[in-house]
């Protein structure tokens, strides 16, 4: 499927007045989405989400906005920076533009992005803070699409902990791409969470690469809790011995939300170590995927893997599809995976009631005790303690937290 | 002597299977009542129907508490109106502390029943007091409920909740089952602690150990789902020496 003429005219008009090395680069970035247009569902991991849907809107760059109250949004004890409508409102720091192969999603992020969140850590260089890098999003008129390129390079030895978090502020329907590029030298350690909170008529989409050096550590937090359409596709190669990865994952998708999570985490050395817990819960008439692919490379022996998938359907009229895949083409590898979808146990729920907690506090709060597991990870206590009151919200009922840190 | 609890002609069943047939039951506030039987003979059933489990069914009879319809009521408005169930195997909430649990029934009951909140620091005194009665480690309020406790832990925690809950009838299904010595005598003082002119007790129980430490008023024999005979405390150490059958064959 071509791309419409409204990504044309608004490509036209971002080209404007580019300096003209930068104008080649992305005008044959923009030429390759436009010959390829957005997938469909012919390719497998394009099964569930067609974004066709994305292609007849009439897309528009978004106007300049004065900077929205923050307080609800940032976090105490974390360094923040906050892009609106994919423009830094602080100085950029200019990232290189990328270039080279990728598939149409990425050649569209390309013709547009401007630099989203570039952080460069020098060797054995450690953040103490937290860094929040706030995406947000108030679209003044229907259509209104913005492009960020993020970029986390950790040199050997340094270390990290960032918040990605993407967040919709009421408005117009909005289209985001994100692309994330992730390097992580010699014993780098980087906790990244990656927090989606978008409106309820946002279609953002995120491709993340990631890759793991020798030694080094990427603990991922991934959180879904807002959109209309999201698609986030994970790339994460465990490219050389001795890389650590850890996936902590959790959507609570409803009403009409479609939210699609492709994870693919590919063993390509030796004696690297994979754990994905990944929690979801669906409620409305939302349609949740869940694709959890893990390669083992030939030579990457002493893999070893576990994914850990589990489901709750709060809601009859949900959908959740969630699969686990393997592919193992090394000897001497210790794969382990599990898939559950089901209901809350009603013996609980009999438990809770039976000490007077009424029926609907009852669910909610078992169902925070499922989502738990994934948000007990957290390193930073505020946003745990403020996700678990967004959460129990979302579930209609009031939890005192106050115990919880 | 008031009556708190009085059960007439009850029959219920689970999965189209007729457990109950025609229990009758008075207890008065003040006194403690221990219902023994066999395997089968619906001690369990007896003890979920009154905290208003969903998958029993109630086929007839009546169940008063304190004169008023108790099968009219949902489970939370049962434990709102003073019941309280020890569960023989209590559930496991991973990640809800025992601390916020506590705190979410206490004002879920105290707002059913039109009472105010209470004060966190006034309530977090109370449960500590309690916590030390139980002798458990006060740690375990910011553990999820249930959470990697044994069995043994598992059981005190039931009596702690119910210490914190302050009920008016309390039915205690197999309470005694999986605690060593140590375990079975703080959870007998839990529930003597409780033993008041305005409360009563149901012990349901398999042994008669349970009643070497909580002395009970009346002792009752279940079996075929009816109570098949009646006596004092007596009749718990005729039960442990003979067994059923000569109950049943009787």
């Amino acid at each position: 499927m071509r791309a419409p003429t409204s990504y044309q005219a608004a490509f036209a008009q971002f080209a404007q007045g580019l300096p003209a090395a930068e104008r080649a680069l992305r005008e044959q970035a923009f030429a390759s989405f436009a010959a390829a247009g957005f997938p469909d569902d012919s390719a497998e991991r394009w099964h569930y989400t067609d974004l066709n849907k994305l292609a007849p809107q009439n897309v528009q760059l978004p106007a300049t906005l004065g900077a929205p109250a923050l307080d609800e949004l940032l976090l105490p004890g974390c360094e923040s920076r906050v892009w609106l409508n994919g423009r830094a409102q602080q100085a950029a720091a200019g990232g290189e533009m990328p270039s080279g192969a990728g598939d149409a999603l990425v050649q569209l992020n390309r013709a547009f992005a401007l630099p989203g969140l570039q952080l460069q850590l020098a060797a054995g260089e450690q953040r103490a803070q937290p860094l929040h890098a706030l995406l947000l999003t108030q679209a003044q008129a229907p259509g209104e699409m913005h492009h960020l390129a993020h970029r986390i390079a950790l040199a050997r030895g340094s270390r990290a902990t960032v918040l990605l978090h993407s967040a919709g502020l009421p408005g117009a329907a909005s289209f985001s791409s994100h692309q994330l590029d992730l390097d992580l030298a010699e014993q780098a350690q980087l906790t990244l969470i990656c927090l989606q909170q978008e409106g309820e008529q946002a279609a953002q989409l995120l491709q993340t690469r990631a890759r793991i050096g020798r030694d080094a550590q990427l603990r991922l937090i991934n959180l879904d809790f807002g959109g209309q359409l999201i698609r986030k596709d994970w790339q994460l190669q465990l490219a050389e011995a001795g890389a650590q990865l850890e996936v902590h994952g959790l959507f609570a998708a409803q009403q009409r939300v479609h939210l699609d999570n492709q994870y693919e985490v590919e063993h390509a050395a030796p004696h690297t170590s994979s754990r994905q817990l990944l929690r979801g819960l669906g409620s409305g008439r939302s349609k949740s995927i869940l694709n959890d692919r893990v390669l083992v490379r030939p030579g990457a022996f002493k893999t070893d893997s576990e994914q850990r998938l589990a489901n709750l359907i709060l809601e009859r009229g949900a959908e959740i599809n969630a699969k686990p895949e393997l592919e193992i083409y090394a000897d001497d590898v210790k794969c382990a995976h599990g898939n559950s979808c089901g209901q809350l146990d009603e013996r609980a729920v009999f438990y809770l009631r039976s000490r007077g907690v009424p029926e609907a506090q009852a669910r909610a709060l078992l169902t925070y005790s499922f989502a738990d597991a994934v948000l007990a990870q957290l390193p930073i206590a505020a946003l745990r303690l403020r996700l678990a009151q967004t959460l129990t919200r979302q579930l209609g009922a009031e939890l005192d937290f106050e115990d919880l840190t | 002597m008031t009556t708190l609890l009085d059960i007439q002609d009850l029959h219920a069943r689970v999965q189209d299977k007729d457990i109950l047939k025609g229990l009758n039951l008075t207890v008065n506030a003040g006194t403690v009542h221990a219902i023994m039987g066999p395997n089968g003979a619906g001690k369990s059933t007896l003890s979920k129907v009154l905290a208003g489990a969903a998958d029993y069914e109630v086929t007839g009879g009546r169940v008063l508490l304190a004169g008023k319809d108790l099968l009219a009521l949902n489970p939370e408005a049962r434990a709102a109106a003073g019941v309280f169930m020890g569960f023989q195997y209590p559930v496991e909430i991973p990640g809800v502390s025992n601390m916020m649990f506590l705190k979410a029934a206490v004002n879920a009951q105290r707002k059913q029943r039109g009472e105010p909140e209470l004060e966190a620091a006034d309530f977090l005194a109370w449960v500590r007091h309690r916590v030390k009665q139980m002798k458990m480690d006060p740690a375990m309020l910011s553990r999820g409920v249930n959470e990697g406790f044994s069995g043994g832990e598992k059981k005190r925690n039931e009596i702690l909740q119910m210490l914190v809950l302050e009920p008016k009838l309390m039915v205690l299904d197999e309470t005694d089952s999986g605690l060593d010595i140590d375990a079975l005598r703080i959870v007998a003082e839990g529930i003597n602690a409780m033993r008041s002119p305005e409360r009563a007790t149901v012990l349901v129980t398999h042994y008669q150990r349970l009643l070497d430490y909580v002395q009970p008023d009346h002792v009752h024999v279940l079996a075929g789902g009816r109570i098949i005979k009646s006596g004092g405390p007596e009749l718990a150490r005729e039960l442990e020496e003979k067994g059923y059958g000569w109950l049943q064959a009787a």
